[in-house]
């Protein structure tokens, strides 16, 4: 992930994901759990390079489940919901955000490492040229 | 001479308590109400056993729950005596306005009373830095509760003791007053007392008291000195809001006062957690004082009775819409909060058999009563509903004029109810009912955290450091074994993988900032009962033994067997961890052990009774959460392990596998992604699912 300084726009490497919510009784579920947020312990992320990062993360897929169909894996970051920033949010609100009843779909922007690394990659063999 | 003097105020002021009692119970009897005759009754009872035990009581904690019984009998029997005193009044006025007037139809409708409800409460306190980091004197601690009102109705939350280790106060009780109305005033008061450790402000001697004061720091001894006398803001009785009409028995022990208030009504209810401002009263001089932030956070619903009960319900004929004019559906209407239920039959309501149709009622609806129908010269109803850009109407009628006077009359009553309850309507708010008592679990004393080390053999920083993350375990998981949630046996499994690799947590410790280990980060109010716990020790790893797991928590116990062969180096080197509690639960683990070296077996089916026993304890915890700390009640012991292997859904394999060569470490694969789903432990890190 890219380094993050607070206050500095950010640059990263993002891919699309869409969900689509499935209704299980009374909820309508992603089918993944998410850690992180600015009122957690950055320190605890396991998925994070930066330990100051406090953005969220997903830690875990739901094996069948929407997220999983839909390619979310573990350990992407979470950047924006629904065209909503979550990279300076509290996790309750990261929730929240995530959970809305009246939205069938959720359209994430994710990155990932594997994906920066593409990039650097492919960009790496151009500059050597 | 003072001494007499004194003696003398005393006999007064119980002179006139006595007299007060006299005078309640006159009025109590006088009014024939013997139902707030006995409250008072019971009232005065309690107060009078609660002032007994105060002056009994050495302990300082009993003082404490003594002294807020008292408290709160004593604005119990305020308020009752305050309805009292309206009733009477509302009496003798009613006979005024009998005789003056003759009874006009008292047309005033009443609106339904429904149920308020308050919990999850929360007031976040503002510790300066400098109160942070003060490492000298004593902990500042006080004792809180809070005392919520509402008509003549008071509840008290469970007492709380506060100090700069907390940054929230947090009052798991729900409160939940049955009838109130929606012109309701609820008056939430947080009542505080200081609770110094070792100075007892009433029995310190004066010189002794002003030589420690002297030679404190200057704002401990500024607190202790206040607290000594009877300053302003530490006035003799009450907390100097409320009138003293009862004056409250002098006796010897901590007191209360009152901190903050805030009054909340029907505009201030929502079906989500809200803030509120608190209005504060005393400042930082007095003993009691605690910095608040000056808000309140809390979920404050309400259920009508309207949308809970049937308010009316009987047979109606429903004229078919489209189709024949003249036809009529027999049907059973149940008018319930924002719908009319028609069900085919009567039986059908109670058998929860789904209505025929429903109609809604809501703020929306237009009722009417049309002309008369020539035939049976009864009054139809039309319901007018617009459903998208629609207005769909539906026609209803009853058997008799009587009927539909009580049908339409049902209908206004209802709108009614709905005009004065506002945002209580448009959806049933849900209300948990508080769950039976749970037996107080015993808070751990929250002195710092190195009070109850005991560092045995090596310093070397990696021991210390688990031995730290051990012992905070153990505090938290003793202070929340009462209400240990469910979830946590979901990733116990985690903890035992780590444990046979050389820590991967050490490097996470010297990473960290020196500073107290024991800061917990402020709680965010979330509905989940269990943020505190996963949030406790977010600067210690809590990955590092399975051994402490394995002796402090019983449902974790479970769950350390299945991989044995890992646990066996690290048990080896620390048999002399024996903490009195768990006495039963180390002797089984070196039962278990020496049972594993002899085969490699499964371990998982030997182990289940004798930990069932410590299971049975642990209560289920009422809420049913989104996240993934679901009811699942994964105490029943046979099936736990397979509900360990498919409730964590990372794809872990059978850990029967491993256990092929005893004594043989763990693939690479295999432990890498145990050290992730260790480091995953939502005691640590929080994480929800969606």
């Amino acid at each position: 992930m890219s380094n993050f300084i607070p206050g500095q726009p950010l640059v990263a490497v993002v891919q699309r994901i869409e969900i689509k919510k499935l209704r299980q009784g009374d909820n309508l579920i992603l089918g993944f759990s998410i850690g992180g947020g600015i009122d957690q312990d950055p320190g605890q992320n396991p998925f994070s390079d930066d330990k100051a990062d406090k953005g969220i993360y997903v830690t875990r897929i739901t094996p069948g489940g929407p997220a999983e169909t839909a390619d979310l894996r573990m350990g992407d970051k979470i950047m924006q919901v629904n065209g909503y920033d979550m990279t300076m949010m509290t996790h309750d609100q990261a929730r929240k955000r995530l959970t809305k009843k009246n939205e069938d779909i959720v359209r994430l922007l994710v990155t990932r490492k594997s994906l920066e690394e593409a990039v650097k990659n492919s960009m790496g063999g151009y500059q050597r040229q | 001479m003072p001494v007499d003097k004194f003696a003398n105020m005393e006999e007064k002021l119980w002179i006139l308590e006595d007299l007060n009692m006299m005078y309640i119970r006159q009025i109590a009897l006088s009014l024939q109400d013997s139902d707030i005759q006995k409250k008072i009754d019971h009232e005065i009872r309690m107060r009078d056993g609660a002032c007994k035990l105060l002056a009994a009581c050495s302990q300082k904690d009993q003082a404490l729950e003594a002294s807020k019984s008292l408290q709160t009998c004593s604005t119990r029997i305020m308020a009752y005596m305050t309805e009292l005193q309206r009733m009477k009044e509302a009496q003798i006025m009613q006979k005024v306005t009998r005789r003056s007037s003759d009874a006009g139809p008292m047309d005033d409708r009443h609106p339904c009373k429904g149920k308020v409800a308050i919990s999850d409460l929360r007031i976040p306190l503002m510790w300066k830095d400098t109160e942070y980091f003060k490492n000298k004197g004593e902990l500042h601690r006080c004792a809180v509760f809070c005392l919520v009102q509402l008509g003549g109705e008071i509840f008290d939350t469970d007492m709380v003791i506060v100090d700069r280790t907390l940054t929230d106060i947090c009052f798991d009780n729900t409160i939940v007053f049955s009838e109130a109305n929606p012109g309701f005033e609820m008056r939430v008061e947080l009542y505080s007392c200081c609770s110094e450790d070792d100075y007892s402000a009433g029995s310190t001697p004066r010189k002794l008291a002003s030589k420690l004061s002297s030679s404190l720091g200057r704002s401990a001894g500024k607190k202790f000195r206040s607290a000594m006398e009877p300053g302003p803001c530490s006035p003799v009785g009450n907390g100097g809001a409320t009138p003293l009409l009862l004056p409250v028995p002098s006796v010897p022990g901590p007191k209360y006062h009152l901190l903050a208030h805030t009054t909340m009504s029907l505009s201030h209810i929502q079906d989500s957690f809200r803030t509120h401002d608190l209005t504060i009263s005393g400042n930082e001089e007095c003993s009691y004082w605690l910095p608040l932030y000056g808000s309140m956070c809390c979920r404050f619903a309400a259920q009508p009775h309207c949308m809970t009960r049937q308010m009316m319900s009987g047979c109606l004929k429903v004229k078919q819409l489209g189709g024949e004019p003249q036809s009529w559906t027999k049907v059973y209407g149940v008018l319930k909060g924002t719908s009319l239920f028609c069900y085919h039959r009567q039986e059908d309501v109670e058998a929860n058999v789904e209505p025929a149709f429903t109609i809604a009622i809501n703020k929306e609806t237009r009722i009417r009563a049309s002309e008369k129908d020539p035939q049976s010269k009864v009054q139809n109803i039309c319901i007018s509903n617009q459903y998208g850009g629609e207005e769909v109407t539906h026609t209803l009628t009853s058997d008799s004029r009587e009927d539909t006077r009580r049908w339409m009359e049902a209908f206004w009553q209802h709108f009614y109810d709905m005009s004065q309850w506002k945002q209580c309507c448009d959806d049933l708010m849900k209300i948990e009912l508080p769950s039976p008592r749970k037996p107080t679990p015993v808070t751990p004393k929250q002195g710092s955290l190195y009070h109850e080390m005991v560092i045995e053999s090596s310093d070397d920083l990696s021991t210390v450091s688990d031995i730290l993350a051990r012992r905070m375990q153990e505090l938290e998981l003793r202070s929340q074994l009462g209400t240990s949630p469910n979830w946590m046996s979901l990733f116990e499994e985690n903890n035992p993988k780590s444990a046979g690799r050389p820590r991967p947590c050490t490097s996470r410790f010297s990473g960290h900032s020196p500073c107290t280990p024991h800061r917990p980060p402020r709680s965010p109010a979330s509905p989940h009962r269990c943020p505190q716990l996963s949030l406790l020790s977010s600067d210690a790893s809590l990955t590092s033994d399975s051994d402490s797991h394995c002796s402090t928590s019983p449902c974790s116990h479970r769950h350390a067997w299945p991989e044995p062969s890992s646990n066996f180096p690290l048990l080896s080197s620390s048999p002399s961890r024996l903490r009195p509690r768990t006495f039963s639960l180390d002797a089984k683990l070196s039962t278990l052990r020496g049972r594993g070296f002899r085969g490699g077996g499964t371990f998982q089916c030997s182990c289940q009774p004798p930990t069932s026993s410590l299971l049975a304890p642990l209560p289920v915890s009422s809420r049913s959460p989104r996240s993934q700390r679901s009811t699942q009640t994964t105490l029943s012991c046979s099936s736990s392990t397979s509900s360990n292997s498919s409730s964590n859904s990372e794809g872990r394999h059978s850990p029967e596998s491993s256990e092929g060569a005893p004594f043989s470490r763990p693939s690479p694969a295999r432990r890498s992604l145990r050290n992730l789903r260790a480091r995953l432990d939502p005691r640590n890190w929080l994480q929800s699912q969606v």
